[in-house]
């Protein structure tokens, strides 16, 4: 932005604000399409964990910290 | 041996094919043998982009299901001996496509050819992914808008995960083209630039096409605008047929010719 712009208050450029979108909603779509095989890893780790303990769904939630990618598994039991 | 480059794009409408069509050109011009293959099964639309759509007997599907052979489907173009051309099958089955056969046909493209240049279907369904399967390397167009580069990163992160060159611990070779970069709008802050796409997708640039008119005239009579030495695009267009070939070339400045109030307090 230059300086007569910055004077006269013109407003945040709109590729400015497209930039910012776009980081925002890449983020989480990176993070969910890390793993193209999501769905045959979640019927496998239902298998496993039902050797253990009833099962009734397994949600893998897949989250970006900072620069730590995470995996968060919610185990829903079947009472 | 040639090499499979797959030229694709995630959205549609992007100007995928009528890239490919004047890359096509380009590198035929330059010397190397290639053939351009249109792999949108079902939408017929490199052919006409290339004029040849009064040529058509054989198409892609009749080679991989044994119907022809590949010399019968092969169309060379009006202009150059260099280029040919295998039109996709306007079939409505989505299922035709068999990994195998695809296979068969790639490899034998690469030993024919030096450059095999493949039009994928936009989406990320099954054409798609039969189209950066065996690709050596991908350009993956994008214009600077939000959907644009959205889909683009999608598509970039399908190849790094599916492709069998990727599978098998190498790395397929990717590069983005800007297309239709409109540098006053860049300038007035209505555009992203082309520094903010490749930022985002976080890949090289070999390539940026300024939107160009003659695009439009030319596609209407089927001569690929690369041929049309005063067009814009045209010299854009050889440049990045010359960087394939891995030869440096600059990129040309693309800001914005400034009015003299610009000058005088920009």
């Amino acid at each position: 932005m230059s300086f007569f712009d910055k004077l006269f208050g013109k407003k945040e450029s709109s590729a400015s604000k497209a930039k910012d979108r776009l980081r925002l909603v890449l983020e989480t779509e990176r993070g969910a399409n890390a793993i193209p095989n999501m769905d045959e890893m979640r019927e496998e780790l239902i298998k496993v964990i039902q050797k253990y303990t009833k099962v009734k769904d397994i949600k893998i939630i897949s989250e970006k910290n900072h620069d730590i990618d995470v995996l968060a598994l919610e185990i829903i039991l079947d009472n | 041996m040639g090499q499979i480059i797959t030229v694709t794009s995630g959205k549609g409408g992007v100007g995928k094919s009528t890239t490919l069509a004047n890359l096509a050109v380009a590198l035929a011009d330059l010397g190397k043998r290639v053939v351009a293959v249109d792999f949108d099964i079902g939408l017929r639309n490199l052919d006409m982009l290339l004029g040849l759509e009064n040529r058509i007997v054989y198409n892609v599907v009749d080679i991989m299901e044994g119907k022809c052979n590949l010399s019968q489907a092969l169309i060379n173009d009006k202009h150059s001996k260099n280029l040919y051309f295998l039109p996709a099958s306007q079939t409505n089955d989505k299922n035709i496509l068999d990994t195998d056969k695809v296979r068969a046909l790639m490899q034998t493209l690469k030993q024919e050819f030096d450059i095999v240049l493949v039009d994928s279907p936009a989406g990320i369904e099954g054409g798609f992914e039969h189209a950066v399967l065996y690709a050596d390397r991908a350009l993956v167009v994008s214009t600077p808008d939000v959907s644009s580069v959205r889909d683009a990163d999608r598509v970039i992160g399908i190849i790094d995960a599916k492709s069998e060159k990727a599978q098998a611990g190498e790395e397929v070779q990717k590069h983005i083209i800007v297309n239709r970069l409109k540098p006053d709008l860049v300038e007035r802050g209505d555009m992203l630039t082309v520094e903010d796409v490749l930022n985002i997708l976080a890949l090289p640039l070999i390539g940026v096409v300024l939107d160009d008119e003659k695009v439009i005239s030319s596609t209407n009579t089927g001569e690929p605008v690369v041929r049309d030495k005063k067009a814009v695009s045209s010299d854009a267009y050889r440049r990045i047929a010359r960087r394939i070939l891995g030869e440096e070339v600059p990129v040309p400045d693309f800001t914005a010719k400034k009015g003299f109030f610009k000058r005088l307090f920009g």
